[in-house]
């Protein structure tokens, strides 16, 4: 299936900004509740802050690319980049909750590398508050959310 | 003199969005023009050209969709203090220049050529069979 919106983008800290934006677009125009639509902000930023943190080595400038597609009940955002992704990191300028959150706030999250040598975070929201089944994808690790914060 | 009165001069970075690839449907309009508007706010745009802009992606969108490649439209653009360009992908020649010839509104005139410095249709390097249009604005 061909996504509603891919957004590719320098990763740079200030574009994750313009892919909160774009996110609020594709949630008014399918009319995603703002409290669901603030969860799945909160979490695109999340995995969009990992790849400008994480990704490129310092001295380069790398793509993040955004993929979301809104599919009956459920919204799926993908976040790609070409880089490391995500490794340990010593000097993390991070509190290292960016994954529990993600989990936290999805249905469901899986990461893994493409068939590209990408490295891809994918999270499923419920759009009707309903808790789904998990499914594991192949090569992928799968975490479970408890579908928001709230 | 006391306290900061005079602003240093700061280089502007330029703003980008590599690709924006959008379905024809009911997120293309809010989805464009959030981008857009974002683009050209960070290159420090003035307001009015900023909602000129906007006429741009409504003209786009409402005229588009028509002929869009496959139901998607996709973009390009990118943004410095005192210019931006904005290219459209993946047309067939006769598409892009009917969605050209579909922007004229009466007594107007075409809306893309009024608020454009420059509106162009050019081969697409990648693809030869396709083209893109090519939309120049400027900040002043």
């Amino acid at each position: 299936m061909t996504p509603d919106m891919e957004l590719t983008l320098p990763a740079r800290a200030e574009n994750i900004a313009i892919v909160r934006h774009a996110l609020g677009g594709l949630g008014e125009a399918f009319g995603v509740p703002e409290s669901k639509l603030s969860d799945i902000r909160l979490a695109v930023t999340e995995a969009c802050a990992n790849v400008v943190v994480h990704a490129y080595p310092e001295d380069m400038e790398g793509a993040m690319e955004v993929h979301a597609n809104i599919d009956g009940p459920e919204m799926t955002v993908m976040v790609r980049d070409w880089g490391h992704g995500i490794r340990p990191r010593s000097d993390s300028p991070g509190l290292g909750l960016g994954l529990s959150l993600m989990a936290a706030l999805a249905e469901r999250v899986q990461l893994g590398h493409g068939t590209e040598e990408h490295t891809e975070v994918r999270m499923t929201f419920g759009l009707d508050g309903v808790e789904r089944t998990n499914e594991v994808i192949s090569g992928m690790i799968t975490l479970t959310g408890t579908s928001g914060l709230a | 003199m006391n306290g900061p009165t005079t602003r240093e001069y700061e280089p502007k970075a330029t703003s980008a969005v590599n690709r924006l690839r959008l379905a024809s449907g009911p997120a293309l309009g809010p989805v464009l023009c959030r981008v857009v508007s974002m683009v050209l706010t960070r290159a420090d745009w003035p307001v009015d050209r900023l909602e000129e802009a906007m006429l741009v992606c409504d003209a786009l969108c409402a005229h588009g969709p028509r002929h869009a490649n496959n139901g998607h439209l996709t973009f390009s653009m990118h943004a410095d203090e005192s210019e931006a360009e904005m290219r459209v992908y993946e047309f067939e020649r006769e598409d892009a220049e009917a969605l050209l010839r579909d922007t004229s509104l009466p007594v107007v005139g075409n809306v893309l050529e009024q608020v454009a410095d420059r509106v162009s249709v050019v081969s697409d390097e990648d693809d030869p069979e396709r083209v893109q249009i090519v939309i120049a604005l400027s900040a002043s």
